[in-house]
């Protein structure tokens, strides 16, 4: 029982890292854009099924894919961005009802291209386990744990010390202050949109090689990303890393001692109980509410 | 030189200022002064292009119109804002380094956080702490030392005493005229008349978005500038 238990939280540790990529895209746009994009589990969810072309099609290496889907996404990304550029009113609301048609229609595509089946990577080297102690891991989620964290250190480091990085934060801080220190906010807004699309990419290969993938997936990475950054509270880089992987043991909990039937249940019962205890998140400050 | 003509600007359908026609010298430091809601921030707004407005705005000689507030920021058309916007969530180092964010200016990151941190000794003990958390007149230290990194050529400075203490006015007021001894166009926003008619070299009295007056500093009494300012007479000039 203990075992079970310790490897519950070490995958939940594991599955966490990615959530955090794909939670921290999605603070990224919502940061300097003010939007929440409803279709980035989507863009995830491409990154994945490039994994899969390149793999299952191809019969190359799955992280050879990278390329491929760092250019797919940020076409699509790029796309998205002049879309939601062109609304002129009320863009917080009207860039939902955008992102999340955009996202029904890349779901439908993957579904129309590769039908419905699950997808994982059938590299016998990925799929191989590695024990750490008593817990037990797949090669491909040692290998996604690693490059998540460093995409995270990355990324703190990009936002701390490169003009484009502080310009990102800047825009997100005071849109006006912004304006008056020569900085762009439609090319700061592209910018961090690309970056958001770039540790999608990432995160979806890494989906891909670690566990299953289809298309209903996108969906339901918007929602873990929305459930983390709201569990984080703040935009902090360390805050979502904890909050997602909160999310990721919690679910992996709920599949050893319950059922994996509901998994999405226990991630969306946390989400709740944040909202009545703790409406700031977790470590968020006490006194800004409302 | 800077100049409006039958500028008009303001918020909405609500117009502040009313064809306001103003030259403003190279190389000198105008003074704008007027009690509040004459439009002294609306007029800094509309000539960084922060807000739209009908008539024109020459620089050189040359339109404005179109032009945007970070085109005209990185090429030395500078404002410092009132302290209020500062990046509240950013460390004091990270405002000021954002100030030398047009590419002309990225070269001496560093020399520029010397010489802020010489003029605000405060600042330099402040360096790491969050923006948001400084008292008004820390943040107003910020938005001007922010606001020199960015090299200005033409620096808007809005209502720089605003919760300042008295000591660290005159600081303030010395570097702004050191400034303008270094060849700086400066406008100048403030409620404090007697401190901006110390340095000023001409002076623009607004009141409802208008003109009341336009002379040089050394021509201007302090006595029948507040009789303006508070309206206590029929204009006559």
């Amino acid at each position: 029982m203990t075992d079970l238990v310790l490897q519950a939280l070490f995958s939940g540790l594991l599955v966490g890292s990615v959530y955090a990529l794909v939670a921290l895209g999605l603070a990224l746009s919502f940061g300097a854009m003010r939007i929440i994009n409803l279709a980035h589990g989507e863009l995830v969810l491409l990154a994945a099924y490039c994994a899969y072309v390149v793999e299952g099609r191809l019969g190359l290496d799955p992280y050879l894919a990278i390329p491929l889907a760092l250019l797919v996404v940020s076409a699509v990304c790029a796309v998205l961005f002049l879309m939601i550029d062109r609304i002129r009113e009320h863009r917080e609301l009207n860039s939902l009802i955008l992102t999340f048609g955009v996202g029904i229609i890349l779901t439908n595509a993957i579904l129309l291209i590769f039908a419905s089946d699950a997808r994982t990577t059938a590299s016998a080297t990925l799929q191989d386990a590695t024990s750490v102690g008593p817990v037990y891991a797949m090669n491909g989620e040692v290998v996604a744990f690693g490059v998540s964290l460093a995409l995270m250190v990355a990324l703190w480091w990009w936002l701390k010390t490169s003009w484009y990085g502080r310009a990102v934060r800047a825009v997100s801080s005071n849109r006006a202050a912004a304006k008056l220190m020569g900085i762009s906010p439609v090319r700061t807004e592209l910018v961090s949109f690309l970056v958001a699309g770039a540790l999608a990419s990432f995160a979806g290969v890494a989906l891909y090689t670690m566990s299953v993938v289809q298309p209903a997936l996108g969906h339901a990475l918007t929602v873990k990303a929305f459930i983390v950054t709201v569990l984080a509270g703040v935009g902090s880089i360390p805050g979502v890393f904890l909050a997602a992987i909160l999310l990721g043991v919690t679910e992996a909990l709920t599949v050893t001692l319950a059922s994996s039937a509901l998994q999405e249940l226990a991630g969306m019962v946390l989400f709740l109980l944040v909202l009545f205890l703790l409406p700031n998140g977790l470590f968020g400050a006490r006194a800004r509410r409302g | 030189m800077l100049e409006t003509q039958n500028l008009r600007a303001g918020y909405g359908h609500i117009t502040v200022l009313w064809d306001l026609s103003l030259t403003f010298r190279e190389g000198a430091l105008t003074a704008i002064v007027g009690p509040n809601g004459a439009g002294k921030t609306t007029l800094l707004r509309a000539l960084t292009g922060l807000i739209p407005y009908e008539g024109r705005i020459l620089l050189g000689g040359q339109p404005l119109a179109g032009r945007k507030t970070w085109d005209l920021a990185a090429q030395g058309l500078v404002m410092v804002p009132e302290g209020r916007l500062v990046f509240r969530d950013m460390s004091v180092e990270e405002n000021l380094c954002l100030g030398a964010y047009p590419k002309r200016c990225r070269g001496d990151v560093s020399a520029g956080l010397d010489r802020v941190y010489a003029l605000f000794p405060r600042l330099r003990e402040r360096r790491t702490q969050a923006a948001g958390s400084l008292s008004g007149g820390e943040a107003q230290m910020v938005a001007m030392g922010r606001g020199l990194m960015s090299q200005p050529k033409i620096l808007l400075i809005d209502e720089p005493s605003l919760g300042l203490a008295p000591v660290i006015v005159n600081e303030v007021f010395s570097i702004i005229a050191r400034l303008k001894e270094a060849g700086t166009t400066i406008l100048l926003v403030e409620q404090n008349t007697r401190v901006a008619l110390s340095v000023a070299d001409d002076v623009h009295l607004l009141r409802g978005g208008q003109v009341r007056l336009s002379a040089p500093a050394a021509d201007i009494a302090l006595d029948r500038l507040h009789d303006l300012y508070f309206a206590r007479e029929a204009e006559t000039a």
